[in-house]
């Protein structure tokens, strides 16, 4: 084990497989919780909160997933980490890539963030840096290659992806016989199909990342709700529980 | 001294020579050789005061006791093992961390309100461990679980850390911890950031982070 100060420390480079040290000069999109430790004069801001926004307009663009990035500014190291997933990152150059929302961990403002087209992903445009967890390795395939979608984390510079239903499967008499005990879903017969010239990147696991961040931040931050929020938020929660 | 050593990131090998005692975290022997004895340990090598402090506040220490003559393997759900050298420093890490020492080290309960004031109590109810916390001193070696690799973190006098809570295992030296808040009326009012608090250590020691946030 090493002693690790702000010299020893890598700079933007992993210090293993779960941890990243990121060199801030400036500002640095991280989302939110992630931050494990820093040295330095680091303030972390909320996107939509202050001037901040005029700085990184440009480059966060997906106000579906605002609420989950915060802006990390001034001068430091700053570690990060992600629930002991593992963190890998990639220098984009003039690039296209896509990635799963949830997977997205940080990334330098001189990228633009925006939706992607295909639910649940954003796509990230320009030169940087960008950090994203994944559960298990990530492993890189090249067109044509058939993914399923759990094990999907992105794709690079690819023709957008369509969805494969293996209805030879669907259609063979065992899987009918189940389909009418309602058992048919191996999963397996619905993959997302990559064509063209381009990076797939999968994770080696289909599980979805440990830990629910998202949630653990909204219930740290129950405790400034008043009752007549709390009322509210009850009546929003039953209504999108209904909803399903 | 018990002489430990690394089989793996997850596995750690003990060898005793017969006059010492070594406890460990119950529950965690995996395998022996030799002629080894095992028993609870409600003591641990401290007084019937310290054990009883433990007890009610709740840092107990569950710890098995060998003594014998042999080698005995020790891991944890797959946790990773890190032997740290204490040089009759103080170690401050939570109970459910610690893995193995021996009876050259003395555990001890510490109320966090004395380290600092108000900021300790504010960090035990923000880390959601408690008030208090385990202590290790003495000289010799002891061994603690993480999640993932344990991250070794230098701290002196022109270097301070930001740490956050969750991902807090331990610390030594000449340390003061306080509360950080980077909370701007805009962010109270508004949006947190997620990281308004931190534990802000200052002085001269080693604090220890793992990856991942409990």
């Amino acid at each position: 084990m090493d002693l690790l100060n702000p010299n020893t420390l890598p700079v933007n480079d992993n210090i293993n497989p779960y941890a990243f040290s990121v060199d801030v000069v400036k500002d640095y999109i991280v989302r939110k919780g992630k931050m494990i430790a820093y040295y330095g004069n680091l303030r972390f801001e909320a996107l939509g909160s202050s001037i901040i926004d005029m700085i990184v307009s440009n480059s966060f663009n997906a106000p579906a997933y605002g609420g989950d990035y915060i802006v990390a500014s001034g001068r430091g190291k700053l570690i990060v980490g992600d629930n002991g997933n593992h963190i890998n990152s990639y220098d984009l150059e003039n690039a296209n890539m896509t990635i799963k929302a949830v997977n997205l961990l940080a990334y330098e403002p001189t990228l633009t963030c925006e939706e992607c087209v295909t639910p649940g992903y954003v796509t990230l445009l320009g030169s940087g840096k960008m950090l994203a967890s994944s559960s298990g390795m990530v492993h890189f395939m090249e067109p044509p290659v058939r993914v399923d979608p759990e094990a999907l984390l992105g794709w690079a510079d690819c023709p957008t992806p369509s969805f494969h239903h293996d209805y030879g499967y669907v259609r063979s008499a065992l899987s009918l016989g189940a389909s009418m005990l309602g058992l048919t879903s191996s999963g397996e017969e619905k993959q997302i199909n990559f064509t063209g010239q381009g990076t797939v990147i999968i994770q080696s696991s289909e599980g979805a990342l440990r830990g629910t961040s998202l949630l653990q931040s909204m219930i740290s931050d129950m405790n400034q709700l008043q009752q007549s929020e709390m009322q509210t938020l009850k009546g929003l929660l039953e209504q999108r529980l209904n909803n399903r | 001294m018990a002489r430990y050593a690394k089989i793996n990131e997850t596995l750690i090998q003990v060898d005793l020579n017969g006059n010492e005692d070594l406890y460990a975290k119950k529950g965690s022997m995996l395998a022996y050789t030799g002629d080894i004895q095992f028993q609870g340990a409600f003591l641990s090598g401290g007084s019937l005061r310290e054990a009883t402090v433990r007890q009610v506040t709740g840092e107990g220490l569950h710890l098995m006791k060998a003594r014998g003559r042999g080698t005995v393997l020790y891991g944890h759900r797959g946790m990773m093992v890190n032997i740290i050298s204490l040089g009759g420093e103080r170690l401050y890490v939570e109970s459910d961390s610690v893995l193995a020492f021996d009876q050259s080290i003395r555990p001890g309960t510490e109320f966090l309100g004395n380290q600092g004031g108000v900021g300790g109590l504010v960090r035990g109810a923000m880390a959601g461990q408690g008030l208090f916390t385990t202590t290790l001193d003495g000289n010799g070696e002891v061994v603690i679980l993480s999640s993932g690799d344990l991250i070794e973190l230098q701290v002196d006098q022109s270097r301070p850390i930001f740490v956050d809570p969750q991902a807090y295992v331990g610390h030594k030296g000449h340390l003061t911890t306080q509360i950080h808040t980077d909370v701007n009326w805009k962010t109270f009012v508004g949006q947190g950031s997620g990281e308004s608090f931190q534990f802000k250590f200052t002085g001269q020691g080693t604090v220890y982070v793992q990856a991942d946030e409990r």
